[in-house]
């Protein structure tokens, strides 16, 4: 078996312009915050996120303008926090096309 | 992809690019369809993951041992990296086999300002509020910058 370990910056550079994430995690519970803020800072664009309930990591991709498209059943950081602010302007501003299936 | 559940809900005439009912091929019953989605991705945050991929997830897996599952290649960030031989010693705690793995990043407190249970179990609200305060001042590569220690050097 090969060692798959990687650097982070590796790692996201592995995700190209309009490619699908299903982004794990729920709400603001173990989701890969990490790597998504890594991610933002590439400025990829035309991302698909898909998750049941995202929360915080593929909200920084929305709030970073690098998904246009995300399919979930609730999107949000719940409690106290509330919505997902990042995904709430790209939807209202039109940017980031939002399929609820829930 | 035949689903239940599904009968009695307006999505089925909402969004019929999703959902179409067919007939069943093996009897007269209607069963509603769902078009599947194929991520090239899965990203997934865990507690425990070996070099090779395998990962285990402590406590609520969500949905992510699906979406490892459906996505074409999965990424696995992990607070801890840990021998094999745990994986060996206890199979049925791996939630995340390593072929379906393509990377492996260690990444402890990766699922900050959020929950990682057992290591983090609450909220770190400063976090929170950095975030919240540079989206609404349109500041977010500021904040990404400090938070991934790039300052946009990279």
């Amino acid at each position: 078996m090969i060692s798959k370990l990687m650097t982070m910056p590796d790692a996201v550079r592995l995700v190209l312009n309009g490619q699908m994430l299903a982004v794990g995690g729920n709400a603001l519970h173990r989701t890969p915050a990490a790597f998504c803020q890594e991610l933002a800072m590439l400025k990829r664009t035309h991302l698909k996120g898909v998750g049941a309930a995202p929360g915080f990591a593929m909200d920084v991709l929305c709030a970073a303008e690098s998904m246009n498209e995300v399919y979930f059943g609730f999107f949000g950081f719940e409690n106290e926090y509330g919505l997902a602010p990042g995904m709430r302007k790209g939807i209202q501003s039109g940017k980031i096309k939002a399929i609820e299936g829930s | 992809m035949g689903v239940g559940g599904m009968w009695g809900s307006d999505l089925i005439a909402q969004r019929p690019e999703f959902f179409q009912i067919m007939k069943s091929p093996f009897s007269d019953e209607e069963v509603v369809t769902v078009k599947a989605l194929q991520p090239d991705w899965a990203i997934i945050h865990v507690q425990e993951a070996d070099q090779y991929g395998n990962a285990r997830i402590i406590g609520s897996d969500f949905q992510d041992i699906l979406l490892s599952r459906a996505a074409k290649k999965t990424i696995i960030t992990t607070e801890k990296l840990i021998e094999t031989e745990s994986f060996r010693q206890e199979p049925k705690l791996t939630s995340i086999p390593y072929f379906l793995v393509e990377a492996v990043v260690l990444a402890p407190e990766g699922a900050k300002p959020g929950i990682c249970y057992p290591t983090y179990n609450s909220v770190d609200a400063s976090g929170m509020a950095a975030y919240g305060q540079a989206i609404k001042e349109g500041k977010l590569d500021d904040y990404l910058a400090r938070v991934t220690g790039w300052e946009g050097v990279k």
